[in-house]
């Protein structure tokens, strides 16, 4: 399966995410569970951050793989066999490709993330990605943050074209936007 | 409980008031309200974002100031703006008020009876 999974600030995406992979993780003989962070961690307002969501996968066997740019290279620090893939958060990675790395024209960012997640997705049993809704603030941004934005949303159409599943979440109640919603219990 | 959800402008509150036949007089507007004295009448509280930027701004927990309000009025229907679908701010007060608000919403939603997020003025049943 592949499963996007959005939502704005605060909506409960991760919580929902980690749910998914467990239920999937049900399904399958064994795998591994891995979690791709992408976020870059500065301050003690990204610590707090980071340990709410250790908190929320622990005990839950993630073993946690940081890769804020390049993010095929989380491949070699997984084992073989059957596994799974929990990557957070698609906003972040774009940002660190866009502003951090190498490349800042919005269709290269595009080009690489979406051939990187395609790879991605042919190696794992389970992909599933948060991305971020962050398109409807209304706000004029300037140039920069605008081609932030149109990276995203270029990404998040082209994944979810991809995706079996698209699911939404509000106010931690999962909306189904393509295919079915994941079972969990 | 009632929760209702939804962007700026999309008719909440009257959809709220024809669903459920509330008066204004049992409206209480939160974007006003900051002292939480009242509710004994109270059966919407509408523009619960503001108060909730409210209590921030004074320092008070908004967590523990709407568990008080709700066990006064266990039948509360609350009406919140959402406000977590846009860029990440750049001031440190409108990211920690955005984070708050939408946790607040996840927790209320888990225990109210009815969810509904209101687009256009039409509501969507959640839970």
């Amino acid at each position: 399966m592949f499963v996007l999974i959005t939502g704005g600030s605060g909506s409960g995406k991760s919580a929902y995410g980690e749910k998914t992979v467990v239920s999937l993780a049900n399904k399958l003989n064994d795998p591994s569970l891995y979690y791709i962070a992408t976020m870059q961690v500065y301050g003690e307002e990204g610590r707090k951050k980071v340990e709410r969501h250790r908190i929320l996968r622990a005990g839950k066997g993630f073993e946690t793989i940081e890769q804020p740019v390049n993010i095929l290279e989380a491949l070699e620090n997984m084992k073989s066999g059957n596994k799974i893939v929990l990557l957070e958060c698609m906003s972040n990675l774009v940002a660190n490709e866009m502003f951090s790395g190498e490349l800042n024209v919005v269709e290269d960012v595009v080009d690489k993330i979406c051939r990187s997640i395609c790879s991605l997705r042919q190696k794992t049993n389970d992909l599933i990605i948060v991305t971020n809704n962050v398109f409807e603030d209304g706000i004029d941004y300037e140039i920069a943050t605008k081609s932030y934005m149109e990276a995203l949303g270029r990404i998040n159409t082209q994944l979810a074209a991809m995706a079996d599943a698209v699911t939404e979440v509000v106010a931690g109640i999962p909306v189904p936007v393509k295919g079915e919603l994941i079972k969990y219990d | 409980m009632e929760l209702y959800i939804g962007g700026y402008a999309q008719g909440k509150l009257s959809y709220v008031m024809k669903q459920t036949g509330v008066p204004l007089e049992k409206v209480l507007d939160g974007a006003l309200e900051t002292d939480g004295s009242s509710y004994e009448d109270v059966r919407v509280l509408n523009n619960f974002h503001m108060l909730v930027r409210n209590w921030l701004k004074a320092g008070v927990d908004p967590e523990e100031e709407i568990k008080g309000i709700l066990l006064k009025c266990p039948r509360l229907i609350i009406i919140s703006d959402e406000v977590g679908n846009g860029i990440v701010p750049m001031e440190a007060e409108e990211r920690e008020y955005r984070e708050r608000l939408g946790r607040i919403l996840c927790t209320l939603a888990e225990k109210a009876e009815k969810v509904e997020r209101v687009i256009c003025g039409i509501g969507q049943r959640l839970k």
